[in-house]
């Protein structure tokens, strides 16, 4: 492949313009779309019409007039409008020649096909598919990918994905993982400004939609879920000419793959893969997740909470009702490298002030069972909260509630109440700490009723909410992680 | 002669690494401190090329077909004057393996002052480039592995946390009641290695590893006691 014909942004463009018809398209082409029965294409085809695509859609087919309702065209030469985006899911040794068949009138082509460079023989096919479509000015996503997300365009790939535009931006490496990313995500909270199943990346890879998502003016937070990076110094140089202007979050797989060279060093034989990704980590800020659930708990910390550099979060208060899971939390937060710091004299006295009933910690971790949140009906959360934050000034305060313990002995009011306590703490401090939530279900359905709805009411008031403390915990020390990094390596 | 008249030069004479005498050449152009040293070729011509040096020096055998000097019985420390350099590169010289080896000399260096012993390293990775990195030296690196990587080229505080990084760091700082040692000395090392003007970034395209091991710290300074650097399989240049 010859590089020099690569299509660039041209100069003075930025990739946020360079990349708006691939992230909302005003025409769409499909190509793999049966006019007889529910192949793939007609899926997507379905899907982004559910999910209210507003642009025009062409399926192209050589011989039907119609495909699900759309009149068809037999080439991509001869839709009426040029296709910003095009949808390929045919067999894989059609797919230059049908790129090609475009003239020129193609922005960007998504490949799901497989039978590329993933396997042996398709690597010759694959690099005669970049070449073709440099030589038409198109650029190819993919191939051997599962799609794009992109509420903004009214694009999905995903069933039962939200329409709602959020701040979150993904490149994956696996079409699959980006499925649960999405699905899972938004239940968690997370909303996206973009997803896209990256494939082989052929031709666009993770560095230029890290660009992208750099300058998109939607995104705040980045995502990627990344195998293998080809062009691995031209994507540390990104990040790290970005000094973290936006928090990364990376879930790498194969990082513990010893890498395959012959070293003849001492040097040569300590350096594995993981070694140069930590090292990535820790030179351009980005936060290294090792599970899909960190992924999504940290991706919903930055999107919810505003990283603080003048006080990276250390300093952090426990309170809620478990006196076990406060203990066994402390110990998690200090192995995570945070510090939950026993109250100074004048919190305690104001705690002590309050009168709590026997039984409840005036000290941090503040231990307070259901018999001490019911009072007043859970205002009580409101004066605690306010002597913590008037005295203590922690960096970030966790609220957690064993919600099976609340059941039955007090409406589910209380507990809203608790909540809208806490709201309304942050809003008397503004600024001064994290809040994040977790609200711990047993399972009961009714229970996890409660819980969908109270995630809902937090997230309206922007504050993120966990299953378990050590969720927020990871989540938390990944924020101090970020927040460290702008302190210490970013001139302001 | 130049730093790529010396590649080039070991390049064309099938040689994979640098010899540890241009080895330090290298490192002394980067202003990294190394032990002054002469090359001599046999016990008889020692006697007149040490007169410079300050003893107690040390001797090592030079040979590309030699990958374990120690091993071999090629390295001789603590000699105080020349009679005794004469003596250890005669004997050396009558060591099984060195007899059957090509020996390109010997090389004589003034014994670096007592202090902790670290190794600096470098490798050219193939996706991210340039790689530094630093460690404790014996058991620490050999053993648990204790080491920091960073990607190059590094800024100073890249360096300074590289340091705080390794789980031996207490130790610079004079643990068990040792005198500490000059971080800063380290710190000006890993950048004249790993930063924007270093070694490693400057000579991409030649140095596929390198090992500076044991670099010496002491309280005023640090000194490149042994340094290996592999050449990559093909000169861009």
């Amino acid at each position: 492949m010859n590089k020099n014909t690569t299509p660039k942004p041209a100069s003075g463009q930025d990739a946020a313009a360079y990349y708006q018809p691939l992230f909302a398209p005003k025409t769409v082409a499909i190509v793999g779309a049966s006019s007889s029965k529910e192949i793939i294409g007609n899926t997507f085809l379905r899907r982004i019409k559910d999910y209210g695509f507003k642009g025009d859609i062409y399926p192209i087919h050589p011989k039907a007039d119609e495909i699900n309702g759309f009149k068809a065209y037999p080439s991509l030469a001869e839709t009426p409008k040029p296709v910003d985006y095009c949808y390929i899911a045919v067999g894989a040794a059609q797919v230059p020649d049908l790129v090609e068949s475009g003239q020129g009138r193609i922005k960007f082509a998504h490949v799901i096909s497989s039978g590329f460079g993933e396997v042996s023989e398709g690597v010759a096919l694959q690099n005669q598919l970049v070449e073709t479509a440099h030589k038409n000015n198109c650029r190819i996503i993919g191939p051997n990918s599962l799609g794009l997300y992109s509420p903004r365009g009214g694009i999905t790939f995903v069933e039962e994905s939200s329409k709602e535009l959020g701040p979150v931006g993904i490149i994956s490496q696996s079409g699959g993982l980006g499925t649960d990313i999405v699905a899972r995500g938004q239940r968690r909270g997370v909303r996206f400004s973009g997803l896209v199943s990256v494939g082989n990346c052929a031709d666009i890879g993770p560095t230029e939609l890290l660009d992208f998502y750099l300058a998109d003016p939607e995104t705040k937070v980045i995502g990627a879920y990344l195998e293998q990076v080809k062009e691995g110094r031209k994507f540390f140089e990104t990040l790290k000419a970005s000094q973290g202007s936006k928090p990364v979050v990376i879930l790498k797989g194969g990082r513990t793959e010893q890498g395959s060279r012959a070293a003849a060093s001492h040097t040569g034989a300590l350096a594995g893969n993981e070694q140069v990704w930590l090292a990535l980590s820790k030179q351009t800020g980005c936060i290294l997740a090792d599970t899909l659930d960190e992924f999504l708990d940290i991706l919903l910390a930055f999107q919810n909470l505003e990283p603080r550099t003048d006080r990276p979060s250390d300093r952090i208060t426990l309170f809620g009702n478990g006196g076990g899971t406060s203990v066994l939390a402390s110990d998690f937060y200090a192995r995570r490298g945070l510090s939950i710091p026993p109250f100074d004299s004048k919190t305690v006295d104001a705690l002590r002030a309050l009168q709590l009933p026997p039984g409840t910690s005036i000290d941090n971790p503040v231990d307070a069972p259901v018999g001490t949140l019911r009072q007043e009906e859970g205002a009580i959360a409101e004066k605690i909260m306010d002597a913590v934050y008037a005295h203590s000034k922690p960096d970030a305060l966790v609220m957690h509630l064993n919600m099976a313990a609340f059941r039955g002995r007090t409406p589910p009011s209380v507990m809203e109440n608790l909540l809208q306590a806490a709201f309304r703490i942050q809003e008397k401090y503004p600024g001064q700490a994290h809040f994040l939530l977790a609200l711990r279900s047993e399972g009961d359905p009714e229970t996890e009723e409660i819980k969908r709805r109270f995630r809902k009411i937090a997230l309206e008031s922007n504050v993120p909410v966990f299953d378990e403390l050590s969720n927020a915990a990871v989540a938390l020390a990944a924020l101090k992680f970020y927040e460290t990094f702008k302190r210490d390596h970013v001139k302001a | 002669m130049t730093i790529q008249e010396t590649i080039s030069q070991a390049r064309k004479s099938g040689r994979k690494a640098l010899d540890e005498s241009n080895g330090k050449q290298l490192l002394a152009e980067f202003g990294v401190t190394v032990p002054q040293s002469i090359v001599t070729k046999d016990a008889a011509t020692a006697a007149g090329d040490v007169s410079n040096l300050k003893f107690p020096v040390v001797v090592k055998v030079m040979s590309a077909d030699i990958l374990h000097k120690s091993d071999a019985g090629g390295v001789k420390v603590g000699l105080q004057n020349a009679d005794e350099v004469s003596q250890a590169i005669a004997e050396m010289a009558k060591q099984p393996e060195i007899k059957k080896a090509d020996v390109d000399g010997y090389l004589v260096e003034e014994m670096a002052p007592p202090g902790q012993e670290l190794v600096v390293g470098g490798l050219k990775d193939p996706q991210f480039g340039p790689l530094v990195m630093v460690g404790l030296g014996g058991i620490f690196v050999e053993v648990l592995k204790d080491v920091a990587f960073r990607i190059c080229p590094i800024e100073e505080i890249d360096a300074r946390e590289m340091l705080a990084e390794l789980k031996g760091a207490p130790l610079l700082k004079g643990a068990r009641g040792q005198k500490p040692v000059s971080e800063d000395a380290i710190i000006d090392v890993l950048m004249k290695v790993g930063g924007d003007n270093g070694l490693l970034m400057q000579l991409e395209d030649d140095i596929a590893e390198a090992d500076i091991n044991p670099l010496i710290v002491s309280d005023n300074g640090a000194v490149a006691v042994d340094a290996r650097f592999i050449l990559t399989k093909q000169s861009n240049s």
